[in-house]
């Protein structure tokens, strides 16, 4: 049986009188472009640390391609490409020289022209082919994350590990940077911690939350969205009174926040059973001839929402 | 992924030295030329400041100076100190520590690859320093000689200043190159402490200070003498012995140094395999 991409299992860590992760278990399918979410402090840039041996566990296993990142660290790295938060590279070498170097450090790294090909390809790939000979000291963040990329994949790894490669960056940067994720997560598993939700909709097939040093939700993404429960959002303006009473007595709906912006009136509905809504809620809102239907839709926040439910939910114990 | 990387491998065996030659390569590039060339210039500039002091016959102008030996040894002490203070909690604190170890090398390769570039970057500077100022130093004693006077040097100062000037000890080819053996073995086992303290302190200052405050009791130790041999101490010993005319034999002090120097870079391993990088 082929190992999964990542495997954790009790995984803890303890700084002194902080406990930052307590018994994480965890599991990235391989050909997975997984967003890793959880709030601040919730354990997220730990475990990856852990996964490449930057700091030891306390307790617990962990494995990338089915080899324990403790007994076999060097072999487990060997098939990873990491992008840090921040990427820090040595300033005086050129953009093309660090992409070189890092591939020497990997084993069965092509040399000579071939290897000057594939450089000189991976930076063409990551838009940075025109700043090849530039020093490094000189690069915008922007910048050091797409250079960032180039080096994580030169020695093409079967796991790539990025930790938030959308922060920081303008709205072009980000853009790419997630055409970026989703071209190689055809080729390879990624891994990325963010806090942007709406880059994991985006590009994620699969999703692991973690909170307080656990995971709280893990899965492909449509199944966590579908365990949570399902917002619409609809704009009415004329009587919506009795439309609104109407509403509220389904089995099915769990609320309806409403809000008023001079004639039209905009309401969240959320509802308990997804497939009860799609089959009623037009017609309950359509019944009332006083009430105009100007929107409806459901909510683009999807995963915001099921993640604060998630969160919210999970009392961190 | 894209074709072209099919000749990539993956490492089947774990080796804890796995990547040292790609490091040492990229350290060594950190000494040579520049660094390097800073500390010989560094040596010779040293060297002209006395010997133009002496050629023009202004005795006062030398007698500011220190005698050449002392200042240069000094010069390349603390040069050794300041250019490897930051070797490794440098990196740590810039964060390319983290970036590096992630990659699939060994951690006592980050470590070693310091270490060897460092001590082949200062051996070279001493020597090429050395062998070059060696004719001059001749020349200095008077044409035609083999040997010269450390008396002599010492008037190059503009008079006999310090423990130099007490000696008028005779120094050939042989005992040079062996007093400059005896100076780089002390300053690779500087580099080694330097490095150790950058794995155990988290100030780049803390490192830089117990650096020059090791250098001080070894420099005290071999003064004292009495234990100085079994110790780096024992190759200051060898150099100020061989400029008084005594030939010291420098096996045990080089033997006992290499020990002491694979000690401490052990230790320094041991400590860098453990520490937590952010």
């Amino acid at each position: 049986m082929t190992a999964p991409a990542i495997e954790i299992r009790q995984l803890r860590k303890k700084y002194r009188k902080v406990e930052a992760l307590r018994g994480l278990d965890l599991e990235v399918p391989r050909g997975s472009i997984c967003g890793f979410l959880g709030p601040n402090g919730a354990g997220k840039t730990t475990t990856m640390k852990i996964l490449l041996g930057l700091i030891r566990p306390s307790g617990g296993w962990a494995a990338v391609l089915g080899d324990d990142v403790r007994t076999h660290g060097l072999v487990a790295r060997s098939r990873i490409g990491y992008l840090p938060q921040d990427p820090v590279f040595p300033p005086n070498r050129t953009v093309r020289g660090v992409v070189a170097y890092v591939a020497r450090l990997y084993p069965g790294h092509s040399h000579g022209r071939t290897l000057r090909r594939r450089v000189d390809g991976l930076l063409d790939r990551v838009g940075m082919a025109d700043q090849a000979r530039r020093r490094v000291r000189g690069l915008s963040g922007g910048e050091r994350q797409r250079l960032g990329v180039a080096q994580a994949l030169i020695a093409d790894p079967d796991l790539v590990v990025m930790d938030e490669p959308s922060a920081g960056l303008d709205p072009v940067g980000r853009r790419d940077m997630l055409s970026l994720i989703a071209e190689i997560g055809g080729e390879t598993t990624v891994f990325y911690s963010t806090h942007i939700l709406d880059d994991v909709e985006q590009v994620s097939d699969t999703v692991v939350m973690i909170n307080s040093g656990r995971a709280i939700a893990a899965g492909p993404l449509e199944s966590i969205l579908e365990s949570s429960d399902v917002d619409y959002s609809v704009r009415l303006r004329g009587a919506t009174e009795d439309t609104l009473a109407r509403l509220t007595a389904e089995s099915w709906v769990q609320n309806v926040d409403p809000h008023r912006r001079g004639e039209v009136e905009q309401w969240k509905v959320r509802v308990t059973d997804g497939a009860a809504a799609a089959d009623r809620l037009v017609s309950t809102l359509l019944a009332d001839d006083g009430c105009d239907v100007l929107e409806f839709h459901l909510s683009d926040r999807r995963l915001e929402d099921a993640y604060l439910e998630i969160v919210g939910a999970d009392d961190g114990d | 992924m894209t074709s072209e990387a099919t000749t990539l491998r993956r490492i089947e065996t774990v080796s804890p030295l796995r990547g040292l030659g790609g490091l040492l390569v990229v350290e060594l590039r950190t000494w040579f030329p520049w660094r390097v060339l800073f500390l010989t210039i560094a040596g010779f500039g040293v060297f002209a400041m006395n010997y133009a002091g002496w050629r023009a016959g202004n005795a006062e102008f030398g007698s500011l100076l220190f005698p050449f030996f002392g200042l240069w040894i000094a010069i390349l002490l603390l040069s050794v100190v300041s250019l490897t203070e930051g070797s490794v909690l440098g990196e740590i604190e810039r964060g390319t520590a983290s970036w590096l170890v992630a990659m699939p090398i060994g951690r006592p390769a980050v470590i070693l690859a310091k270490f060897f570039a460092a001590s082949a970057g200062i051996t070279a500077a001493v020597f090429v320093t050395g062998t070059a100022l060696y004719p001059v130093l001749l020349e200095a004693s008077g044409w035609g000689r083999s040997e010269f006077r450390v008396s002599e040097l010492t008037e190059v100062t503009g008079g006999p200043i310090g423990m130099w000037g007490r000696f008028t000890s005779l120094v050939d080819f042989g005992e040079w190159i062996e007093l400059l053996l005896a100076l780089s073995v002390f300053l690779v086992f500087v580099v080694a402490v330097m490095i150790l303290f950058g794995t155990m302190l988290r100030s780049r200052t803390a490192v830089f200070g117990l650096g020059l405050g090791v250098v001080g009791v070894f420099g005290v130790a071999a003064l004292a003498g009495s234990f100085a041999a079994a110790s780096p101490a024992g190759l200051l010993r060898v150099i100020i012995d061989v400029s008084q005319g005594r030939t010291p034999s420098l096996v045990i002090p080089f033997v006992a140094s290499l020990l002491w120097t694979t000690l401490v870079l052990l230790l320094a391993v041991w400590r860098f395999d453990r520490k937590e990088l952010s």
